[in-house]
């Protein structure tokens, strides 16, 4: 944890600057541009959540924690903090991809994101897309997407806020943002970092989380400019994670994980005619390094730099029919320990189309095709629609074909890597029914995934584990969401959130449940609101899962509880404070075999809109 | 309607909070329960679980899994190795973990353990004079630190260590001398070393990759696996003949440059060992390779004895394994239990 000092002084830094920050607090709400338009206008078909800033903030200790009580995604967590990697309708951690402003952002070597190494405060916006996206998005879209959006508006903006978090375990937590518009010009820098001893107890174990310390630091930079046919922007974020790995209930943790990355993205769209035309070229470095003894300074190290290049077109025809014509160019070279140098080119067309009939009803038909490939990369397509049938309810279809391409480390990995890999691939349905009675809304969706070519590592000759294209899946499951809010007495506000899903996800050779997909996961959140006070009561129920492939092990199924409060001074509007007891019933729970979570333990804020 | 949808699905989502499944126990065995049968250490899932060990009696009635959880209500470590027995004990080795339990070897009441001093311990052997010697990693990635402790079995501590070259895994005594093949860690060595007392000896230079041993009167059997293909650098297997009364390599049998043999036992004047997917067969007195291919199997684990034929199947090494018995007159699968995951040994409690 050498680079601590480093990341206070910035820290410190970025505070000076926004403690200069004019004091004007005009709010508006401004006109919006999301810089991933496309998520908005050829998803129509599909489930489409977006979480608010509220809700992200009761849970923004990690990107894991805001899905893990807001969605139906499961986390495999090694202990809190520790590696992270979703399920997402039953598919497997390569299945989910990770989606920053446009682009996928899954490790060039595990083909997954550890979504503890994510703040989820740096975004304007995060969206959860379930369902196959894989031709807007690419490789690892088929569970569904997760899209971490930065936004950006010309109209008079000056915002800048400062949080700290003190909490249990030794955990310290600091936030500041800033967001400023002049003329043609939106700049928004921020940072975020938390540290933690993490050396929480296992419940009625009389033992302690003894090697999870752990330190996250990310800044960002996002800028616009207002041209006169159109925008340039440049998203920038830096993230850095050093972490102690805990052990286990049987095992003392040793090795520690430090990883860097950075990603930049530099956009610049020209309206011609009726030709709306993005050009982009994004940049992403991806670093690890893997201590196997936190004590000892011999380490594993990853490399990785992704060069993408884009040219895309859209045209809206009399407000009804849109078109997007997309050609996209990667180059990715990865060098590391454990596969060498290699080098990956891959070139997309991309034709996406949305028809708007009426109103009532619209419809899209997506394809993809790549080239330039290592692998014979399928054709890709997914097709879909929505019917609002009355004001209260809408229907929604959609099908596609989707794929995940081997990673690095399947194909090179020091000893086993396989190079006749092929990607994975699989088709899917889903029907969506879309509720809404005033403030009462839910959505009730069912789906079925039929998976192939799964790669999975196998014991081979001589003990060594190689992965093939052996497994094939299917999963089905359906999922509701209920929203509800009431007012009464006059100012006072109950609103209830909920989430429930049902999952099977079956080997078929085995015709047994996969490893670590719970068949029912449920959250909810009842939360009050009175002037500027909030009180929160928020509930996960977690099934079993399990853990072994032939269903002989499981983790059991826990429910865990968190009570919050938040309160802003009516005196000084500018100062919000509050806390959030975690665990409120001191549960033992693992979401991960022997791997232990935390106890109960609180978290403190204060935060100051300047 | 659709409000009562919604409530239809509400009640569903409570229904579903309240199942929560106990998992099974085992009942409570009488003493001396584990008497003169087959134990069959399971290593478990890696990092997340706990190995367990599974007992068949030898007239095959009665099979018990995970009888040291069921006897002493706590579980054993993650990746039970392997074990050893000396007297009245069994000496189970928890790699990852660090540490060996020691149990009654016939009721597998816990009796102590050893957790100091112990880093990435592998095998056991016991040795007379309340002595015993475990072989160590000590830290997989430094090739420098591994080590054979002494340990005296009247404290159950370790009195002594000795240092000796990477990877030293099994080990068989003669004469009172112990052998250790040096298998190489993480990567692959070509040593067997000789330890008198608390001291080194000498060591001998045998194939590269020497994965198991057998003694017969004199005669040290040494199967080398070779190193495999990954290393850039492969060699072939080899089966190595030692003659333990000058210490010196008296015959070398060589397999073809892709064989990779594991896995040797004995029966009588018979050795048994794996390959690519078949135990083969071979006659002491007149050794020629790669011998008959009597029965087939990926096996994990082979043991030979009073003419039948033992095996582990560790299936995918994420579920529950299996242990094959055969009749080697007939060369017939006769018996197929259940074991734990990763069953990674198989002993003989006589």
């Amino acid at each position: 944890m050498k680079r601590n000092g480093f990341h206070i002084i910035l820290a410190f830094f970025l505070c000076t600057v926004s403690a200069y920050a004019q004091l004007d607090s005009i709010q508006q709400l401004p006109e919006v541009m999301l810089t991933d338009s496309k998520l908005v206008h050829f998803s129509k078909g599909f489930k489409l959540e977006k979480l608010n800033d509220s809700i992200v903030e009761r849970n923004a200790t990690s990107l894991t924690e805001t899905l893990r009580y807001n969605s139906s995604i499961y986390f495999k967590e090694n202990g809190f903090g520790m590696a992270s990697s979703p399920s997402f309708r039953g598919t497997n951690a390569a299945q989910t991809a990770v989606i920053w402003n446009g682009i996928n952002i899954n490790s060039v070597f595990t083909g997954q994101t550890d979504f503890n190494t994510i703040s989820p405060l740096n975004y304007n916006e995060i969206s959860i897309r379930s369902g196959g996206g894989g031709v807007q998005y690419g490789s690892g879209a088929v569970g569904g997407s997760i899209h971490l959006n930065n936004t950006f508006s010309f109209e008079k903006i000056d915002t800048t806020q400062v949080e700290l978090n003190y909490g249990s375990f030794s955990t310290v937590g600091g936030n500041a943002n800033t967001t400023q518009t002049w003329g043609d010009h939106y700049l928004n820098v921020g940072m975020d970092f938390i540290s933690s001893e993490n050396d929480y107890d296992y419940v009625g174990k009389n033992q302690k989380n003894n090697h999870g310390e752990f330190l996250r630091f990310v800044a960002k930079v996002n800028e616009a400019r207002s041209l006169k046919r159109g925008v340039a922007n440049w998203n920038s974020e830096y993230t850095y994670n050093d972490r102690n790995f805990s052990g286990s209930l049987n095992t003392i943790g040793k090795d520690s994980y430090k990883d860097i990355s950075t990603r930049n993205l530099w956009q610049l769209q020209q309206t011609v005619g009726i030709f709306n035309t993005k050009a982009s070229v994004a940049h992403l470095f991806e670093q690890y390094r893997y201590f196997p003894d936190s004590e000892k300074p011999r380490y594993d190290e990853g490399r990785a730099n992704t060069f993408i290049g884009a040219l895309q077109s859209e045209i809206l025809f009399q407000q009804k029919l849109r078109i997007n014509g997309k050609v996209e160019y990667s180059y990715i070279n990865a060098e590391g320990d454990n596969v060498g140098e290699n080098s990956r080119k891959t070139l997309a067309a991309v034709l996406l189309m949305n028809h708007k009939i009426s109103d009532y009803f619209s419809y899209g038909i997506n394809i993809r095709k790549e080239f330039l490939n290592d692998f014979d990369n399928p054709f890709l397509f997914s097709a879909d629609a929505k019917w609002k049938v009355s004001k209260n309810y809408a229907l929604r279809l959609n099908g596609s074909k989707n794929y995940r391409v081997p990673t690095f480390n399947d194909l090179f990995w020091y000893a086993g890597g396989n190079i006749n890999l092929q990607p994975e691939t699989s088709y899917q349905v889903e029907l969506g029914q879309e509720f809404s009675f005033g403030k009462l809304k839910a959505d009730l969706a069912a789906y079925y995934i039929s998976s192939e070519d799964l790669i999975k590592w196998v014991p081979g000759n001589g003990g060594i584990w190689k992965p093939v294209n052996i497994n094939k899946t299917r999963n089905y499951g359906a999922e509701v969401v209920v929203n509800y809010s009431v007012n009464f007495l006059n100012k006072h506000t109950l609103g209830f959130t909920a989430n429930y899903s049902y999952t099977k996800a079956e080997d078929l050779e085995k015709e047994k449940q996969l490893i670590y997909v719970p068949f029912h996961k449920a959250t909810g959140t009842l939360q009050y609101n009175f002037k500027t006070l909030l009180v929160y009561f928020q509930g996960l129920y977690n099934g079993e899962a399990y853990t072994t492939t032939d269903n002989s092990y499981a983790v059991k199924a826990y429910e865990i509880f968190n009570l919050g409060m938040e309160y802003t001074f009516s005196s000084n509007p500018q100062i919000t404070f509050g806390g959030r007891l975690k665990n409120a019933f001191n549960v033992y729970y693992e979401n991960v075999a022997y791997r232990p979570m935390p106890s109960r333990n609180i978290q403190l804020f204060l935060k100051f809109n300047i | 309607m659709k409000k009562l949808l919604f409530l239809t699905f509400a009640t569903l989502l409570l229904i579903s909070c309240s199942n929560d499944d106990d998992p099974q126990t085992d009942p409570i065995p009488p003493p001396a329960a584990y008497e003169k049968g087959i134990l069959v250490t399971n290593e478990g899932p890696f990092n997340n679980g706990s190995g367990t060990i599974t007992y068949v009696s030898e007239d095959y009635a009665t099979i018990a899994q995970n009888i040291y959880r069921t006897v002493n209500g706590k579980e054993l470590g993650n990746i039970v190795q392997s074990m050893g027995f000396q007297d009245q004990n069994a000496y189970i080795v928890v790699s990852n973990s660090a540490k060996i339990m020691i149990a009654n070897r016939y009721t597998f009441e816990s009796v102590d353990s050893i957790k100091i001093g112990l880093e990435n311990p592998r095998y056991f052997m016991g040795d007379a004079g309340n002595k015993g010697y475990v072989t160590d990693w000590g830290d997989p990635n430094d090739n420098s630190d591994d080590y054979v402790a002494v340990l005296d079995l009247r404290t159950n501590t370790i009195a002594s260590t000795i240092p000796v070259a990477f990877g030293p895994e099994r080990m068989v005594s003669y004469n009172n001398k112990i052998y250790v093949a040096h298998q190489g860690a993480y990567g692959q060595n070509n040593l067997v070393s000789v330890i008198s007392g608390s001291s080194l000896e000498s060591t001998i230079t045998v194939g590269d990759v020497p994965n198991s041993m057998m003694i017969s009167g004199n005669t040290l059997y040494v199967l080398c696996g070779g190193n495999p293909s990954y290393t850039g650098n492969e060699t072939a297997g080899s089966l190595i003949k030692i003659d333990l009364s000058t210490g010196q390599v008296s015959q070398t049998f060589t397999f073809e440059s892709t064989q990779h043999p594991t896995n040797l036992t004995m029966d009588g004047t018979s050795l048994f060992y794996s390959l690519d997917g078949k135990v083969y067969k071979l006659d002491t007195a007149s050794i020629s390779l790669p011998g008959t291919d009597i029965i087939n199997g990926n096996f994990y684990a082979l043991q030979a004895k009073d003419g039948k034929l033992y095996a582990t199947d560790a299936d995918d090494f994420a579920s529950k394994g299996s242990l094959l018995i055969y009749d080697l007159s007939t060369n017939q699968q006769i018996q197929d239990f259940q074991t734990g995951i990763v069953p990674g040994g198989i002993y003989f409690n006589d």
